[in-house]
């Protein structure tokens, strides 16, 4: 046995440290296990992009994998700009190369077709399994047809709802530019809760500004479940300004709610049958629930929704899976890809801390959301929401809508600052 | 040398690694304060510096304290930053102010 000396020690030490770093895949299981986990994050929307990048930018050793079936991502945000014709699928298309080249994050092109909670894994359509040690799911939602009679998932080739942008957007849009100049565009507006809350009302807002131009003898009818709607004094203060009385909102008391729709002549039956509006375009935006894949689980509740830990976003069936954004039980934040981003934050923060023994952090987010009334002139709602007694709450005092009565340039600051809002949203989620 | 030792060594190496990195983790706990700044980088970062909204890493943690103290108060005009900083106490607004240059 040779003496031990200072010089042998050092050369061998070498040797070993890097022997180490090759070898990481073998040694590093049992020894480096707790600081090297696996973050599985299913869906690569708003929510799920930004906890995979802000999970890297907190604990950058970490090992992140991505999940998301489509290699470019259209935000639902945005679309209603390509729908009301001043757009491009282009301007609200993004991917994943940013996270995976620079950030790290391991992308799997792939759907996840089952969760095994007990073995911690996930099953991918090919039959693969990846296994983690935390999971997060971010799936958005799914429509309920079923709630609405004479309509089902595969009439949306005909009577689209385009509430998930990509085919849909388009398909939307093509029905509008074919319809003649005239004719009837009828929205059926879902029930509460639901994604983008003031959405429906800023697509008819852009409809009727493509409408004005090009087609102005034409109508619009909301058919509404509901007795109010997001953002309500402001949109009808620009509709009125803007677009005369060229949008009809009927709400759910006053024979709003659509009770049938006969697919074959484009009409919707409301007011216990009373009421036929036939449409020239329909746009049936359904009810919603959870994505599919957080129901096969078993992370749902008897409303199709996701209940948290919403200091985490902890799901209460499962201690190692997170779920946030649209799919959430998430007090009073909206079903919104501005609450979803913040959540990725709150999440990649409560994971990394639990991971290194830390007790959560009480949650400060935030929500932005701008809607155009024209493309000139837009109108906004925020809030600021903290965890109050096990819910995420409005903090008071803070937050609102833009002001009724503002000016002209007013508006069209903040239809600049809608612009800003999404590109910079984007970056910070994709970018 | 025998092998065993090689091993011991090496052991010895990779534990010190894991000692260090565990103790990085430890001095750079994510905080409230850094989470709130996160939050305000959905809107402030240099994709809509060009349309006007601030990049606020490129601020000193001073300015944004006082400017978000100013719209909180009233004593600035805001199109929405109003509304936002009326959420924060000078406390928060202090515990993210110096986040931003860190991101």
């Amino acid at each position: 046995m040779h003496d031990f000396n200072r010089r042998n020690f050092l050369k061998v030490a070498g040797i070993s440290s890097a022997a180490a770093l090759t070898g990481i895949g073998c040694a590093a299981n049992g020894m480096r296990g707790a600081e090297k986990a696996h973050i599985v994050v299913v869906g690569g929307g708003s929510g799920g992009a930004t906890t995979a990048k802000y999970i890297k930018q907190f604990s950058p050793d970490m090992r992140v994998t991505l999940i998301e079936p489509n290699a470019t991502y259209y935000t639902c945000y945005g679309s209603n700009w390509v729908i009301g014709g001043f757009a491009g699928m282009d301007d609200i298309a993004q991917g994943y190369d940013t996270l995976r080249d620079e950030y790290g994050i391991e992308i799997i092109e792939d759907r996840v077709t089952a969760v095994d909670a007990d073995a911690r894994s996930v099953r991918l359509s090919g039959g693969d399994r990846v296994s983690y040690d935390k999971l997060v799911m971010s799936p958005g939602i799914d429509f309920r047809y079923d709630d609405m009679p004479g309509i089902s998932e595969s009439d949306a080739e005909r009577i689209p709802h385009a509430w998930k942008a990509g085919s849909q957007t388009e398909l939307l849009r093509s029905q509008l530019q074919d319809m003649p100049n005239g004719g009837v565009f009828v929205m059926v507006a879902p029930p509460n809760p639901f994604r983008c809350p003031p959405g429906p009302y800023e697509r008819v807002s852009l409809v009727a500004n493509y409408f004005k131009q090009e087609k102005p003898r034409s109508k619009i009818i909301i058919l509404d479940p509901k007795d109010g709607f997001s953002k309500q004094g402001l949109f009808e203060e620009g509709w009125a300004e803007h677009y005369g009385d060229m949008i009809e909102w009927r709400a759910g008391s006053s024979g709003g709610r659509a009770e049938e729709i006969d697919v074959s002549n484009m009409t919707v039956l409301a007011d216990s049958g009373f009421e036929r509006v036939r449409a020239d375009v329909l746009n049936f935006i359904p009810a919603q629930r959870a994505g599919q894949i957080a129901h096969d689980v078993g992370l749902t509740n008897d409303e199709g929704w996701v209940p948290v830990d919403q200091l985490t976003f902890k799901s209460e069936m499962d201690d190692n899976i997170y779920v946030l954004g649209d799919a959430s039980v998430a007090g009073a934040m909206p079903k919104s890809g501005h609450s979803a981003n913040n959540q990725g934050k709150i999440v990649a923060a409560a994971i990394v801390r639990q991971l290194a023994g830390q007790e959560p952090i009480n949650p400060s987010s935030a929500n932005t959301c701008y809607s155009l009334v024209t493309p000139d002139y837009a109108v906004s709602v925020a809030a600021v929401y903290q965890y109050q007694d096990g819910a995420m709450a409005g903090v008071s005092g803070a937050g609102g809508v833009s002001p009724s009565g503002a000016s002209t340039s007013f508006r069209r600051r903040e239809a600049e600052y809608t612009r800003a809002w999404y590109n910079g949203i984007t970056s910070d989620i994709w970018g | 040398m025998k092998k065993s030792h090689l091993y011991l060594v090496g052991l010895a190496a990779s534990l010190a690694m894991a000692g260090t990195a565990t103790q990085a983790l430890a001095d750079d706990e994510i905080t409230r304060g850094q989470l709130m700044a996160a939050s305000c980088k959905a809107c402030h970062n240099a994709a809509a510096a060009d349309d006007g909204v601030p990049e606020l890493n490129r601020i000193p943690a001073e300015v944004i304290e006082s400017q978000m103290k100013a719209f909180r108060d009233g004593d600035r005009d805001a199109t929405i930053m109003d509304r936002h900083a009326k959420g924060y106490t000078d406390e928060e607004i202090e515990s993210m102010a110096g986040y931003f240059s860190r991101f």
